[in-house]
């Protein structure tokens, strides 16, 4: 039950756990990206996140051509918590096996 | 977990059976969004929260993204699909 | 009644109390009174003073302003208010009332109870 923790991926939250301390990638609904240290996170999915760069993916379509465009808008934001219920996807960095 | 035991993925009788039986294959999962994600199955829990490994996100049928591990948070699934890769790995 | 409490009460039953792992409660209670930012799903932006917070993360703030007050000039009398959790999508913290250790700590800990 507690010892050979750590390190193996057992159940998918895992995957999380091993990624405490570490930049992650989160994508989020209504086209949200997050790149931010992992400081904190529970089963939700809520997580605090530290030197987070926010990205937002808007389509315009162009008045003439009506091609679509998109348009992405970055900030950065110190210390963020982030609420779980918004998570599609987590992915840790790229771990040497 | 209950459930059937030493079957094989041929004869699996329930759900859970089912998500047993294709771990470590390659699979492609469907969210509600429309966005296929495939990859190999690593694990997956009662929430349908899944750990996915070479993982490729695919927007109307393009590549748009390639994540080492993935992880999907359940409530954004739509179906969990058995796959014959693509890449990488023949199975 | 904090995080530090928290993690003491954790430590305490051996990370077992069933079901209502709190983390975040606990953080959040730590951090009434200090200025948040808390950002809707409806992309409303407010700034207050955090007054209180209960279980589901509902919010109240004090001393409100919206951040963007040209888009949404109808809020502009509105002083404090109550936030249900469920539409939260961010909340900006003050770098100052973030202990790191801490909530390393924690989150080890909820995850073992998880």
């Amino acid at each position: 039950m507690a010892s050979e923790e750590e390190s193996a991926v057992k159940e998918p939250l895992d995957l999380i756990r091993l990624s405490l301390d570490e930049r992650i990638y989160v994508k989020l609904r209504s086209d949200r990206e997050l790149r931010g240290k992992l400081h904190a996170y529970d089963q939700h999915l809520n997580m605090i996140l530290g030197d987070v760069e926010e990205v937002i993916t808007t389509v315009e379509i162009d008045d003439e051509t009506y091609e679509e465009i998109l348009r992405s808008t970055k900030r950065t934001i110190p210390f963020l918590f982030v609420r779980g219920d918004g998570v599609i996807l987590v992915s840790p960095p790229l771990r040497t096996a | 977990m209950s459930g059937g035991g030493e079957k094989g993925s041929m004869t699996t009788k329930t759900p859970a059976d089912f998500l047993k039986s294709i771990k470590g294959r390659p699979v492609v999962v469907k969210l509600n969004s429309g966005v296929d994600y495939r990859g190999i199955l690593a694990c997956l829990d009662g929430y349908m929260n899944i750990a996915m490994e070479q993982t490729e996100e695919y927007v109307n049928g393009q590549l748009k993204n390639k994540y080492g591990d993935a992880f999907i948070r359940g409530n954004n699934v739509l179906y969990i699909s058995t796959s014959k890769r693509t890449l990488a790995d023949g199975a | 009644m904090g995080l530090s409490f928290y993690i003491y009460e954790r430590s305490k039953l051996g990370g077992v109390i069933g079901g209502g792992l709190q983390l975040f409660f606990s953080y959040f209670k730590d951090l009434v009174g200090r200025e948040v930012t808390v950002e809707l799903k409806n992309d409303l932006a407010i700034r207050g003073t955090l007054h209180s917070v209960d279980q589901y993360l509902n919010i109240k703030l004090e001393n409100t302003r919206v951040v963007d007050q040209d888009k949404y000039p109808h809020m502009l009398s509105v002083r404090n208010c109550f936030i249900r959790g469920s539409v939260v999508r961010y909340v900006q913290l003050p770098p100052e009332a973030v202990d790191i250790e801490l909530l390393h700590d924690a989150t080890r800990r909820e995850a073992r109870g998880g």
